[in-house]
């Protein structure tokens, strides 16, 4: 699966939404559990984790969805004695996980994770319209008149070659995984 | 397919621990965290019963390295192989990018084994993974037991071909090779 959230257009709105509504802490994560941005108190949450268990319980809700005839859940929210979590799907691939404290905020936490949300979803589909337009120029040659800048750029400095990539890979999994003797 | 980041710099693979119960899933797991250096390491999270049956899954991400200025990472996964958990399993495996099936070598759960596989095959089927060109391996788990299956009978009978190695997870006789190997096929598979 490819990103399409650019951390430097997405990490403003994650810490945008983190001054307006003055969570702990709030994650962009993928679908497979990877963190895409953070904000808020992430040193004390183990950040890694609560991604993958998050993705794995979003993924359940969505069966048990399906079940009751739904196509899926969009918002769980999760009430303790002292802290909660509202947990909002923004894409297909990815879900925007808020932890707060004072409960009378839910209103307001719904509403603006709701706002990001949406100004998120247009980052993603901007730059996945980006992209069709470079593989069409690229399928197509003679009429890729409006080559994109910034694919050109990303291509440039985050280009590794595949035999490259592997010959270090294949390097490092000898090292990493050997069996203590 | 891979999580790749052009922006963050990261490439993530996930692997799957698949098999019957009690196969000794948990166990590879818990033996690779144990021998990996701490800082390539983050913690196991183990979603299981009070018995330690895995109840949805054990999660560790481990940082392979940097290569070329990429973050690259593996994130392991095991699935619950008690026979009624189908459907949290069949979601672990989306996006999977390789499958270590552990088999239990006890005679007595030949048929488990089998069972366990065509499952895989199914689930894999229902996120259109075709097994054929799916990095699969093969680990005849639990070599310690006196009169263990016999290595390619489980082949035989499923009539596949993958690569195969034999542990003893308990001991970790077999775990990192069987790691390696999987890790290996995912990266030879893999285009940029
Ligand atoms: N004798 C022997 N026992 C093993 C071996 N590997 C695992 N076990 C034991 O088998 C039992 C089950 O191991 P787990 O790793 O929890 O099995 P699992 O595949 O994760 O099981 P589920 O989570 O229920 O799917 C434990 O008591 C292990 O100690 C082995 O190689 N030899
Ligand atoms: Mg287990």
């Amino acid at each position: 699966m490819k990103d399409y959230f650019i951390k430097e257009k997405v990490d403003p709105i994650i810490s945008g939404l983190c001054r307006d509504i003055k969570p702990i802490t709030i994650l962009l994560i993928t679908k497979q559990g990877t963190v895409i941005s953070e904000a808020g108190d992430t040193k004390s949450i183990n950040t890694t984790a609560m991604a993958a268990l998050t993705a794995g319980m979003f993924s359940a809700t969505r069966e048990v969805a399906k079940m009751v005839g739904e196509q899926q859940f969009s918002i769980l929210l999760q009430q303790g004695e002292k802290r909660h979590i509202h947990i909002s799907l923004v894409t297909e691939d990815a879900m925007m996980i808020i932890v707060f404290e004072d409960y009378r905020r839910i209103g307001m936490v719904r509403v603006e994770a709701k706002k990001a949300g949406t100004r998120l979803i247009d980052i993603a589909m901007a730059e996945k319209a980006k992209d069709t337009d470079a593989a069409f120029a690229a399928h197509h040659p003679s009429t890729s008149t409006n080559t994109n800048e910034n694919q050109d750029a990303r291509n440039k400095d985050g280009k590794i070659s595949t035999p490259e990539f592997k010959e270090y890979a294949l390097n490092l999994i000898d090292q990493i995984f050997v069996t203590k003797t | 397919m891979p999580y790749i980041s052009y922006d963050k710099k990261e490439i993530s693979f996930k692997i799957v621990y698949y098999g019957p119960g009690m196969s000794g899933k948990t166990t590879n797991l818990m033996y690779i965290h144990n021998s990996l250096a701490e800082n390539l390491r983050g913690e196991l999270v183990s979603l299981d019963t009070e018995e330690e049956r895995t109840l949805f899954f054990d999660f560790f991400p481990l940082e392979l390295g940097q290569i070329a200025g990429y973050d690259v990472k593996f994130n392991l996964y095991t699935i619950p192989g008690q026979i009624y958990y189908e459907a949290s399993r069949k979601l672990m495996l989306e996006g999977a990018d390789g499958v270590v099936f552990v088999a239990d070598s006890n005679p007595l759960r030949f048929d488990r084994n089998i069972t366990s596989y065509e499952m895989m095959l199914d689930n894999l089927a229902s996120y259109h993974i075709d097994a054929e060109q799916f990095p699969i391996v093969l680990q005849y788990n639990k070599r310690d037991f006196p009169d263990a299956i016999e290595r390619g009978s489980l082949e035989k009978v499923l009539e596949i071909q993958v690569p195969s190695l034999e542990a003893v997870a308990t001991s970790g006789e077999g775990v990192m090779e069987t790691i390696r190997t999987i890790s290996k096929m995912i990266i030879e598979g893999f285009e940029l």
